[in-house]
């Protein structure tokens, strides 16, 4: 019997350790060693090519499960992780263990993400709310630097379907190079080229000069288009001023090309900017998974970012989670933007 | 080796979504779709390259002689 975690494209770009979308296979692998370290366990981590073809071939599920028998042919799969059935189907396959696993035996941890360098909330965030990721191709170049900034580029619905809309141009540092903005120098700077038939409003930017000599925060823009025929793609040329840790600081320059198609592995950013949770509809939702329907939450109707915390969210310890409990586990999620480290919830 | 954890999977891959975002994502594509989406139950796992952590690329084919459980996660 053999367990693989599949480490994919990132589901929730900037939640919970402000991760951003790797752009080389390098930096995937990465990702996939520090989810090793963050989260734990034993369990080893096969790591998707960075075309995603292991999530396309197995049905671009962010969390789905498949058991497969020692053919290789597929015997079970389900659209979300549910372990306890796992361990049923198993027990159904195999017969029942001779000795039950515990936690500690695997090794589980929860681990704080990858610290950043320098302050990241300098910068008010831009709302953007229901906008999707667009696909786009990072211009890497054999000998250039890494891209310290990543491009997020989403767009709204119209801008979609019609071509007129909100385009989303957001410069993130990545964690994973620990680096920070000079603000030293000469702010960020973006350029569109823009081809005939597209219209945008502001083909180029500045951010805003601070006065704090370093941060981490997004360099965002929010831009009107008039007009972005579908077959039309766009390159963005972004200009910035990173140092790395305490070592060097470099002036790159970098290139995206930016089509107005929706990248089903972009993933649903869920920041400051992306959109905060909700209190009532987190709590509605939660509670969608009250089975006896007595309006709370016993351990065995929770499952998802709830069911590990469960003791500690369970703050008067009547072994249930009230509405009032997953209030404050929302006010704990929306502090995981915070700057610095994630505060964990009440004990 | 026969030994598996009935909760100890879960709470790893619990921290790899949550709720709120499992009902929304569920809005998007019904879960019953999913079931009768390629691989279906009985048909072969698709044979890719992927990888381990350290970059060395295999295939999944690699990975029959036992019976597999794989789980998609990822950071967030």
């Amino acid at each position: 019997m053999k367990f693989f975690f599949i480490y994919k494209t990132l589901a929730h770009p900037e939640l919970v350790g402000n991760y951003v979308q790797p752009i080389t296979l390098d930096e995937r692998l990465g990702h996939a060693k520090q989810a090793q370290k963050q989260l734990g366990a034993t369990i080893p981590w096969i790591v998707d090519a960075m075309d995603n073809r292991l999530k396309h071939a197995l049905g671009d599920r962010p969390n789905s499960e498949f058991i497969i028998d020692p053919k290789g042919k597929v015997v079970r799969k389900r659209a979300w992780s549910f372990p306890a059935q796992v361990r049923k189907d198993l027990e159904a396959l195999v017969g029942k263990v001779d000795r039950v696993t515990k936690d500690e035996d695997i090794k589980l941890a929860l681990e704080l993400p990858l610290k950043v360098p320098a302050e990241r909330g300098v910068v008010p965030r831009l709302k953007r709310p229901r906008m999707q990721a667009l696909v786009m191709e990072p211009q890497l170049e054999k000998k250039g630097q890494p891209f310290y900034a990543k491009l997020r580029a989403e767009a709204d619905v119209g801008l979609l379907k019609t071509g007129e809309g909100k385009l989303y141009l957001g410069f993130h540092l990545d964690p994973f190079h620990n680096a920070h903005w000079n603000n030293l120098t000469t702010p960020l700077k973006y350029k569109l080229e823009l081809p005939e038939g597209v219209k945008i409003e502001k083909a180029t930017g500045e951010a805003t000069k601070l006065k704090v000599t370093s941060d981490v925060a997004p360099r965002e823009f929010l831009l009107d288009v008039g007009s972005w025929p579908a077959d039309q793609p766009l390159t963005v040329t972004v200009t910035y001023a990173a140092c790395v840790g305490d070592l060097a600081c470099y002036t790159v320059t970098q290139s995206y090309v930016l089509r107005r198609k929706r990248d089903i592995d972009g993933g649903g950013a869920r920041s400051e900017g992306g959109g905060l949770w909700d209190t009532e509809e987190f709590t509605r939702q939660s509670l969608a998974g009250d089975k006896d329907g007595d309006g709370k939450l016993s351990k065995s109707e929770v499952r998802g970012l709830i069911l590990p915390h469960f003791e500690r969210l369970d703050v008067d310890h009547d072994g249930y989670l009230e509405a009032a409990e997953l209030k404050e586990l929302v006010r704990w999620l929306n502090t995981h933007h915070v700057p610095g480290v994630p505060e964990q919830p009440k004990k | 080796m026969r030994y598996f954890s009935q909760f100890g999977l879960g709470l790893l891959v619990a921290t790899l979504l949550s709720g709120p975002q499992l009902a929304l994502a569920q809005k998007e594509k019904k879960d019953e779709d999913f079931l009768v989406e390629k691989p279906a139950v009985g048909e072969m796992l698709p044979d890719v390259n992927v990888y381990n952590p350290d970059g060395k690329e295999f295939k999944t084919a690699d990975l029959r002689g036992h019976y597999t459980v794989l789980t998609f996660g990822c950071l967030t």
